[in-house]
Parts: C-alpha cells; sequence; structure tokens
C-alpha cells in the first residue's frame, strides 16, 4: 500500500478502508482513524461517521491472515474492511467486544420444532412403525419371508465378522448336523409350522442364539460351548422356535426398515452413520421385545414337554446366561435382547412337571453336535 | 477500473485445516449436532477466501438456522421416509421375494425430493452470500426444478447418456436464470450443443470400452486388457466434461451488462485430484498402520514384562490377552473408525476441496466491471427452512 502523507505535520500515516455501505455494490474509500472512543471513517466527499469501539464487531473465521472485516453491532449489512496491519492490530487493541455475537434469535420457534421434531420421530419409531409392522409381518407371504430371511442372515454373517474378509464360517460337521436335525425333529413333530425351519450354527465365540423370517433358527457356538446339557439346548432351540411361530423375526425385520431411514435422517452422515446406526437401532429393539420373549418361553416349555424333554433344561440355561453377564462385561450382551432372565428361570422351574422326560440327545450324539465346528 | 477484474484467493491449508479438524471433532464428540456449527464455519471461511476484484465474498448463514430448518425437514421426512420404507420392504418382499427391488423403489421415490432439496440448498446458500456487501439470491421454483430434473434424467438414461449436454444446459439454465445479484437478474446465455465437444473423451472411453468388451467377450480374449485403458479413459473423460461445461457455463452468464469468464483446465482438476488422493489415501493409511504398530509394541511389550517377571510363557497367555478385552477392542474399533473418518472429511477437504476451489477461483474473472456501479440491493429473503430438507436427506450437504 502507497503511504501518503498529507502535510508535513502528521506523523501518523493516513489508513484507508473499503465502507460497503449495503446499498450499492460499490466500496468507498474512507480513511480510518481511531480515538479513544470511536473508529472515524470518513469519506473523500461527504459526512464522516464515528463507530463507538464498544459496538464493533468483526467477522469470524476469515481466510485472509491480516485483513479485518469489521461491522457495527445491529447493523446487519454495512462492513468495513481494514487493510493496514498496524491499524488491525490497534483496534483489536482498543475494541473489547470484537467477537461478540449477536443475540440468539427465535429460540422460541427453535424449541417448538425441536419438540415437534422429537414427538414425530418418537412417534413413528415407537407407535407409528411397530405397530404397522405388526400388521404386515402377518400379511408376509411365506416365500417372502424367507428371502428376508436369506438377506438377514447374510447382513448378520458380515457384520459379526472380525476378520474383515469373509462372512462368519456356517459349521456342519455330519455327525453334528445330524443330531442337530435330531433335535429338530423330536421338537417340531406336533408342530404345524408355516415353513420349514433352517437350522445354523455360526463358528463365532458369542453365546447367544437367534431367530430369523422365514424358519431360521441360528446357534452360536460360543452357546454349544457352554451348554453343559442337550436338553438345555433343546430349551434355547424351543424357545427360538417359539419366535419363529409367532413371527416376531418378520416383524422386526420390517419395524427396522422403518426406524432405520429415520434414524439415518436424525444422525445425517456424520460419520458414515452405520455404526452409531447399528447401536441405536440394537437399543430399541432389546426394547421392543419384552412381550415377544415372555410368550416365546410360554412357548417353549409347552413344547418341550409335548416333545417329552425336560423344560429344566432352559432354566438351566437361563442360570448360565445369569451367571456369564454377570461375569463378563461383553459390550454387545447388553444389546441383545434378554429380559429379567430371572422371572424366565423361575418360569420354567415352575413348568417342569412330573412327566417322564428322556434326554433330547444320547451322550455321543451330544459329543457331535458340541464339536459341530471343529 | 480495468475491464476485467480477475479473482484471488486467499485461503490456506493449515488455517483450514485446524479449522475443519476441530470442527469435526466436535461433530464427532456431539453425535453429528454440531455439524450445522462446523459448516458454517467452514462455509464462512471458504467464502472470505475467494475475493473477486480483490474484495471477499461473505457468507452470513448462521448455524442455529440450520439447526431450525433440519428440525422443520426431519417433522415432514420422518412420517414420509419412516412408514414409506416399510411398506416399501414389505412390498419388496411379498411381491418380489427380495430386498433389491425395496432399495431401487425407495431411491426413485426419494429422487424428486432430493431435486427439490438441492433446489432450496441452493436457494439458502445465496440468499446467504454476499459480494461488496451485495445479496445473491434465488427466486422460489424448487418443484419446477424436481420435475424438470426428473424428466430430463429419464431423457438422459432412454438415450444412454447422448443427451446429458441438454440435461446439463437446461438445468443450469434454469438454475442460473432466476439467480440474481442485488437487483440484476442473471443470465445463462449459449445453446446446449456447445457442450458436445466436452463429451468428446467421454465418448471414446464409453464406446472403445464397450467395443473391447464386446470383441474380448466373444472372439479375441486379448481386447479384454484394453479395458481398463478405456475406463481410465472414460474417468479423465468425466473430469473433462464436468470441468469444461463449468467453463462453457460460466463464461455465457451475464448480468446486468456484467460477464463472466472461467478458464479452469482440466489437467489441473486431474493433477489436484492425482496429488490430493495420494495424499489423502497415504496419510490415512500411515495413520492405521501406526495405530496397528502402537497396538503390536503394547501386546509385544505386555508379553515382555510377563517374561521379565519370570512366569511361563505359555499358549494360556496369549489366549487371555486375546480373549478378555472384547470390549475394549470394540470400543477401539468404534475410535479407530471415528478417527479415520475424521481424518479422511478433514484430509480430503484439505488436500481436495481448498485446492479445487482455488483453482476455479482464479480461473474466474468478472468482465466489464463498471456495470457493477448500476447494482442496488436486494431484500433479505429470510427462508426459515434453510437447507433442512437437503442436510436430512444427506445431498448436497457438501460445503
Amino acid at each position: 500500500m502507497t503511504l501518503i502523507h498529507v502535510g508535513g505535520d502528521t506523523s501518523e500515516p493516513q489508513v484507508f478502508g473499503d465502507l460497503l455501505d449495503g446499498e450499492r455494490a460499490l466500496p468507498q474509500r474512507v480513511e480510518v482513524t481511531l480515538t479513544a472512543s470511536h473508529l472515524t471513517l470518513t469519506p473523500g466527499e461527504g459526512a464522516s461517521q464515528d463507530w463507538p469501539l464498544s459496538q464493533l464487531r468483526s467477522q469470524p473465521d476469515q481466510a485472509h491472515p491480516s485483513d479485518l472485516m469489521l461491522s457495527l453491532a445491529g447493523d446487519p449489512v454495512t462492513r468495513l474492511v481494514v487493510r493496514d496491519r498496524e491499524m488491525v492490530r490497534k483496534i483489536e487493541a482498543a475494541a473489547k467486544s470484537l467477537g461478540k455475537r449477536p443475540p440468539t434469535q427465535n429460540t422460541g420457534r427453535l424449541l417448538g420444532w425441536s419438540v415437534a421434531a422429537v414427538a414425530s420421530v418418537a412417534l413413528i419409531i415407537f407407535v407409528l412403525v411397530p405397530a404397522m409392522a405388526n400388521q404386515l409381518a402377518t400379511f408376509l407371504p411365506p416365500s417372502g419371508e424367507k428371502a428376508l430371511g436369506d438377506t438377514t442372515f447374510e447382513q448378520i454373517r458380515n457384520a459379526l465378522d472380525d476378520s474383515g474378509f469373509d462372512p462368519v464360517p456356517i459349521c456342519e460337521s455330519t455327525a453334528g448336523s445330524a443330531a442337530l436335525a435330531k433335535m429338530e425333529a423330536r421338537l417340531t413333530e406336533n408342530l404345524d409350522l408355516p415353513y420349514p425351519l433352517t437350522v445354523r450354527v455360526l463358528d463365532h465365540s458369542m453365546i447367544n442364539a437367534f431367530a430369523l423370517p422365514g424358519g431360521y433358527v441360528v446357534f452360536f457356538d460360543g452357546l454349544l460351548d457352554v451348554a453343559q446339557d442337550p436338553d438345555e439346548i433343546a430349551g434355547v432351540f424351543a424357545h427360538e422356535i417359539g419366535h419363529v411361530v409367532a413371527r416376531d423375526p418378520s416383524r422386526m425385520a420390517l419395524r427396522s426398515a422403518g426406524s432405520n431411514g429415520v434414524l439415518g435422517l436424525l444422525f445425517g452422515d456424520f460419520a458414515g452413520g452405520a455404526v452409531v446406526l447399528f447401536l441405536a437401532e440394537r437399543l430399541i429393539q432389546a426394547n421392543y421385545s419384552q412381550t415377544a420373549e415372555m410368550n416365546a418361553d410360554i412357548f417353549a416349555s409347552e413344547t418341550l414337554e409335548k416333545a417329552g424333554i425336560s423344560p429344566l433344561g432352559l432354566a438351566q440355561m437361563f442360570e448360565r446366561f445369569r451367571e456369564l453377564g454377570g461375569t463378563t462385561p461383553d459390550l454387545l450382551e447388553h444389546f441383545m435382547a434378554h429380559p429379567d432372565l430371572m422371572s424366565r428361570i423361575e418360569r420354567a422351574e415352575a413348568s417342569a412337571s412330573a412327566a417322564p422326560f428322556t434326554p433330547s440327545l444320547t451322550d455321543v450324539e451330544w459329543q457331535a453336535l458340541k464339536t459341530i465346528c471343529d | 477500473m480495468s475491464d476485467a477484474l480477475g479473482t484471488e484467493f486467499v485461503g490456506r491449508k493449515g488455517p483450514y485445516f485446524w479449522l475443519s479438524l476441530k470442527t469435526g471433532l466436535l461433530t464427532i464428540l456431539t453425535l453429528g449436532f454440531y455439524r450445522f456449527w462446523m459448516k458454517t464455519r467452514l462455509r464462512r471461511y471458504m467464502w472470505s477466501a475467494i475475493r473477486p476484484g480483490g474484495h471477499p465474498m461473505e457468507y452470513l448463514g448462521t448455524p442455529l438456522e440450520k439447526l431450525l430448518g433440519f428440525l422443520v425437514a426431519v417433522v415432514f421426512l420422518a412420517f414420509y421416509i419412516g412408514i414409506v420404507n416399510l411398506i416399501l420392504m414389505f412390498a419388496s418382499f411379498s411381491l418380489f421375494a427380495g430386498n433389491g427391488a425395496a432399495y431401487a423403489l425407495s431411491f426413485i421415490g426419494i429422487l424428486p425430493i432430493i431435486f427439490f432439496a438441492q433446489y432450496r440448498a441452493r436457494r439458502y446458500i445465496l440468499a446467504r452470500t454476499r459480494w461488496r456487501g451485495i445479496r445473491f439470491g434465488l427466486e422460489p421454483g424448487a418443484w419446477g426444478y424436481a420435475w424438470r430434473a426428473a424428466l430430463h434424467w429419464l431423457a438422459t438414461i432412454a438415450t444412454l447418456g447422448l443427451l446429458l449436454p441438454r440435461q446439463v444446459f437446461y438445468l443450469e439454465k434454469y438454475r442460473a436464470d432466476r439467480t440474481f445479484f442485488g437487483d440484476k437478474r442473471l443470465h445463462q446465455g449459449g445453446d446446449w450443443k456447445i457442450l458436445y465437444p466436452a463429451m468428446t473423451h467421454m465418448m471414446i472411453g464409453a464406446i472403445f470400452g464397450a467395443g473391447s468388451l464386446a470383441v474380448g467377450s466373444t472372439s479375441h480374449e486379448a481386447f479384454l486388457f484394453l479395458l481398463p485403458v478405456f475406463g481410465l479413459w472414460f474417468g479423465y473423460g468425466f473430469v473433462h466434461f464436468r470441468v469444461q461445461t463449468l467453463r462453457l457455463l460460466t463464461s455465457h452468464k451475464t448480468l446486468g451488462g456484467i460477464a463472466l469468464k472461467a478458464e479452469p483446465r482440466t489437467a489441473s482438476v486431474m493433477k489436484i485430484y492425482g496429488v490430493g488422493y495420494t495424499l489423502v489415501y497415504t496419510v490415512v493409511g500411515g495413520l492405521l498402520f501406526a495405530l496397528f504398530i502402537l497396538l503390536f509394541a503394547s501386546i509385544m511389550t505386555m508379553i515382555g514384562s510377563a517374561g521379565a517377571l519370570d512366569e511361563t510363557f505359555d499358549v494360556e497367555l496369549i489366549q487371555s490377552m486375546t480373549d478378555t478385552p472384547v470390549w475394549i477392542t470394540t470400543v477401539l474399533t468404534i475410535m479407530l473408525y471415528f478417527t479415520v473418518f475424521l481424518m479422511w472429511n478433514v484430509l480430503s477437504q484439505v488436500f481436495i476441496g481448498l485446492p479445487l476451489t482455488a483453482h476455479y477461483a482464479q480461473t474466474l474473472s468478472v468482465l466489464n466491471p463498471q456495470a457493477l456501479t448500476a447494482i442496488r440491493q436486494r431484500p433479505r429473503d429470510e427462508f426459515a427452512e434453510a437447507e433442512g430438507f437437503a442436510e436430512a436427506l444427506d445431498v448436497g450437504a457438501a460445503i
């Protein structure tokens, strides 16, 4: 910048700035002088104006390292750009409220819409979507449920994979599969299922089992490892068949199709969304299946009795879940849907009448099942 | 005054890196809530870095109006998305026994809303942009844009891309002819056929790529080796098309006697992409590698210290280490995911977003700037919805 000295007596060089009046697209060149209380802007012709230092504001996050873009509090359009570094330094030292932001406007509207947004999302996720899913699930044709199950099963195999390369392998040793088939035959003998079951064992250490739409019952190898008696597995098996018969998995799948979209909307893409979505969705589902779990338990104890298998196995398995749940801080277990195990144990024990029971598998078959993944 | 105003770009990688790192971190820590502030601050920086004729652009959007617009959009979209997704999923599995149809239908169903949202987002951004103190603006017209965009896309797909220039031209003309700077209206001149030459490289890539695939899969397998060549050629052609259509469209825009001239170069843009992605991949890859080494070293130290304590070094020890910390590895994995995600975003902003903006800015000039004297301010467009729909749908969400 060319420094222009006016007269011989001024020790301070003149400093100019660009004044944008917010009316015309023409920056006006003004002389900028700093007094104790004001910044005075003097145009070449016309009246000068005084900007009180206490009212000066600077625009934040500006790219230029030294330019200062100033405005007056309460005036949204007028701007003054000062480029002289020395003057910028002086103004920054003299004006104390440069960084002060205008007061928040529309607080009421913001609150109103926040409440409306939360209410509408809650209404949709907790009322509308579950109600519709419950209704629609009963109308899904078996072939549709099977397709839904196939898709979900593959997704779960991929999601649970730790290595990041292949889906979790399915275990199917000949003797183990035969033992599992025998157990299935005993349990489903007296049942009228809408479709044949698809029973799978996944080579994963998680201690759990789950059902999927279309008759999928899936065990994790971890569950087979901790079980000490085949009746325990039979109990869990019957429980999962209970979910299949009630079409709980189809409801869950339809429900998550609806709520996933809404949750995706809320969290946006701030982190690829996937992880947060997965966790949030898990939390919602664990809450959702309380009644369904209870009904599956009742179904399981009845089915076991009809098949001549002791329902105590179910109780023992719950006991084991509880013991394990107490000792291993497995994060994922909290998200898996298993509400108040104690009451379920009590119910299973109460329902074990004095009827004659035979073990669900022979010792040889049980050993084969336990080693199905080896 | 000279006959043309050039454009300076004063943004620098260092400050921009810290700004996007800081705001990105806050966004992750607040489960995405801070993203409205992040976007506002990044835009303020980027806008102020672009200085046509030495005067910075100014971005005046506020985070709270974005939040408000987002909440408004959520109220409306939550119903639509929740219910429609559920019904589509049901219909798709009942009728087609698969979810492919659901995804396709749900995507097609949402497309008009996406176009709608893109137009509204542009209206918001222009309404909050000023240069020399004068506001830009865009007339309402989002639904008109949405159905036009849908039809143009259909025509382009039906003609295997031959009508792409027509689509690009008319959609830009629709937006440009509704754009204002102060009280003067922008005009998109030219004709859609001027965009055809820009398609040359894309056509070469597509035609010869398809040809070598056809010949290669039927008679001469050696032709399949040409496929990657023409694939890359097509990729180059795509970038070339984007850059050159921007150049042609901008250079045919006028506003009350003022004309624009853009001279971006495909080679420079390609270089920015090449260098930028190499750097981003290298740094993120290096980061991952360093974390991996760190983890490995700490495990080794644990084993080493166990050995020093004269404990027997056996399989059980390793077993106990690989077994116990399931939740630790889960937390570590989530942290790692967020770290990589954050660094990816920040670095691509800094090494690709910033240089690209710089290039487009520095090759832009304003012709006949004397006509700026006649321009007067336009009233503020309140537009409380802001870019809420675009934000909720993740479209045009980039700054």
